[in-house]
């Protein structure tokens, strides 16, 4: 951890693919992709569907190896690294669909992202005076999300838009220094996706964002640079208003998503 | 664990929840358990009671890997097969009835028994704990059988029909004479047994494990290691096993490859599924059921023509499994949770009877992760998908 503070005076970046590939049968998914992130660095992924930007998500996670190319996170060469280890390194991301556990309550869910991080988790009989301050952590950042109200809810009664919140909250509270969403807004209602952005927009500027968002409106607004893909590959980058003006994005994505809608 | 966390584990209701009901339900069960011997015919506590009680264990311990890990586990009566095969053959037999015979002092033998066990279930557990759902189950199937017929042909450990006579500690005494001591053990072990898995999934690591039950790739991307989690409550699952395993020889007096096949372990699920699932207590529940039903269809099976008659009890036992899964997929427990909810809906309307309410609440909560056991499997095949 201490090499971390060392490597953000030097603004070495936190995350840096190069050449990464994968390919799934007679298909190549995400090729030949380039990417630095810096810390601090609010950066949105964007493309059509089928561009490639989760199985990159994946990639970076460690879901899988990729098929080509290295993946350096935090200045460490992890393209071997289980994901379980990258997590552990300061990682933490949420996904398309929700994933959180059904059978568990809201503050349990997010407490095992707080000790999912934790060194000797699998110990069996930590003991409660140990165990408080990560409850703590879990209640707070449940606070956080707006789920403050619902600890003990059974999250398999949420409602769709609490679901996304709770999947927030998680990798929020993991306390990751790169944090990768996989389209928070989606199936959120206006006023929703209004809380999310200022949710993010609120984010301490030492947490690395990493975002995969088709509302422009939401990505737009709280990144700082945007990393366009098609077909597995970068097509463009640069900022919100340099990816608003570029006529590739248009013909490609914006055209018919953004202005169409 | 702290009285704070004990607090805050009874502020919360979850599905596992015991509510005030449960726990005076509890207390009754409890008392009439405690004095049983008293008020039953000794034949009733010994071949009822007694042996619901240690298959109870056994069971529970399926039970639990399965409500708790998501794990459906068909080793269970393989491993207690072991701590049992272990403990008759280094304790003393009279007259060298099969096994070893080395001797050692009961204790002794109970303690490597559940040892031996143990190191079993954590091989097991290590072999299958990166498999989920039916292949899971496919794989401890076959350890259970490669136990069974392990025992079955090396009948240096076996004997020839079993390792009989087996030596027991005074405190069980001769359980064919005074089958009381042993029905007091078997309560004992239950409700240490209970005590143990209910603190377990309380603790960190039973949170954890409930992780890994919902969504084992999602525990994967926070950092934990799913298939040690789950090798480790195999191993804690084996445990358990062992403890009905060493029971079951005391109750039999003895132990052979015949105790431990597929027809027992079918019998232990059998036990786990009719009690019920989703709680712990389902266990001892099915268990009592099997072996009142197992009882009287033996002597009350009528004879109808040539496809029915004594012999044939097991077709009495077939129906009546059948009905209480069909009625209830939950079993017994699940037809408990209808009831409150049947006197809950008639009498907590007007908020005269809030406990019932209360409890009606916690029948309903329940059946959501039974409904809910394989979610995992339903969200990676959306991602396969999608990345297609």
């Amino acid at each position: 951890m201490a090499v971390a503070a060392e490597r953000t005076e030097t603004a070495e970046p936190i995350l840096r693919l190069r050449g990464v590939g994968r390919r799934f049968g007679g298909l190549q998914a995400v090729d030949g992709v380039d990417l630095e992130i810096r810390p601090g660095e609010r950066r949105a992924l964007l493309g059509p569907n089928g561009a490639g930007k989760t199985t990159l998500f994946n990639l970076i996670a460690g879901e899988f190896p990729p098929t080509a190319g290295t993946i350096e996170l935090f200045g460490e060469d992890v393209t071997e690294t289980p994901a379980r280890l990258r997590a552990r390194l300061g990682m933490a991301r949420t996904y398309q669909q929700s994933r959180v556990f059904v059978g568990l309550s809201v503050e349990d869910n997010i407490y095992l992202s707080v000790l999912g991080v934790q060194t000797g988790h699998v110990f069996p009989l930590r003991s409660a005076k140990r165990d408080a301050p990560l409850r703590a952590k879990a209640r707070a950042a449940a606070a956080e999300v707006g789920l403050g109200g619902r600890l003990d809810s059974l999250v398999g009664e949420l409602s769709h838009g609490e679901r996304r919140q709770l999947a927030i909250g998680m990798a929020r509270a993991a306390e990751p220094r790169l944090m990768m969403l996989d389209e928070p807004a989606a199936g959120l209602s206006r006023g929703e996706r209004q809380i999310l952005t200022e949710l993010l927009l609120a984010l301490p500027s030492d947490v690395t964002l990493l975002l995969i968002e088709h509302d422009m409106d939401v990505a737009l607004r709280v990144a700082q640079w945007v990393t366009m893909m098609h077909d597995g590959r970068v097509v463009a980058e640069g900022t919100p208003a340099e990816i608003r003006a570029n006529q590739t994005v248009h013909d490609l994505y914006l055209g018919s998503r953004y202005y169409d809608e | 664990m702290s009285a704070v966390a004990n607090a805050a584990a009874a502020k919360r209701s979850g599905p596992d929840a015991v509510t005030i009901g449960g726990w005076a339900l509890l207390a009754v069960v409890g008392v009439v358990l405690l004095i049983a011997p008293a008020i039953f015919d000794s034949y009733w506590v010994s071949q009822i009671l007694t042996q619901a009680l240690w298959l109870g264990i056994a069971a529970v311990s399926l039970t639990f890997l399965n409500r708790y890990g998501g794990m459906v586990s068909l080793a269970q009566v393989a491993i207690y097969g072991v701590a049992g095969f272990a403990m008759a053959n280094v304790v003393h037999t009279l007259n060298s009835e099969g096994g070893l015979n080395l001797g050692w002092t009961p204790w002794l033998g109970v303690a490597f028994g559940i040892g031996v066990a143990v190191l079993v279930g954590l091989l097991f557990g290590a072999i299958a704990s990166r498999s989920y759902g039916i292949y899971f189950l496919m794989i401890t199937l076959a350890l259970s059988l490669f136990v069974f017929y392990f025992f079955g042909q090396v009948t240096q450990l076996s004997g020839f029909g079993g390792v009989r006579s087996v030596s027991r500690p005074g405190l069980v005494g001769d359980t064919i004479t005074h089958p009381t001591p042993l029905y007091y053990v078997c309560l004992g072990c239950s409700v240490a047994v209970y005590a143990l898995l209910r603190y377990v999934v309380r603790t960190p690591f039973g949170v954890a494990l409930q992780g890994v039950r919902d969504d084992p790739e999602r525990m994967r991307s926070l950092g934990y290691n799913v298939p040690l989690h789950r090798t480790l409550a195999f191993t804690l699952g084996a445990f358990v096993a062992a403890i009905a395993g060493i029971l079951s020889v005391w109750f039999d007096t003895q132990i052979s490859p015949g105790s431990i096949d597929i027809t027992q372990t079918i019998a232990v699920l059998i036990i786990a599924v009719i009690g019920g699932l989703s709680r712990l207590e389902g266990a001892w529940l099915g268990a009592i059921a099997y072996a009142v039903i197992n009882y009287y269809a033996r002597q009350h099976t009528p004879t109808l023509g040539l496809w029915l008659n004594p012999g044939r009890f097991a077709t009495i036992i077939g129906i009546v499994f059948l009905l209480i899964v069909l009625l209830s997929p939950d079993g017994l427990i699940g037809i408990g949770g209808k009831i409150r909810r049947a006197i809950g809906r008639r009498y907590g309307g007007g908020g005269a009877r809030p406990a019932e309410s209360e409890e009606a609440g916690a029948g309903e909560q329940a059946e959501v992760p039974a409904a809910a056991g394989t979610p995992a499997s339903g969200t990676r095949g959306g991602l396969n998908q999608r990345r297609a």
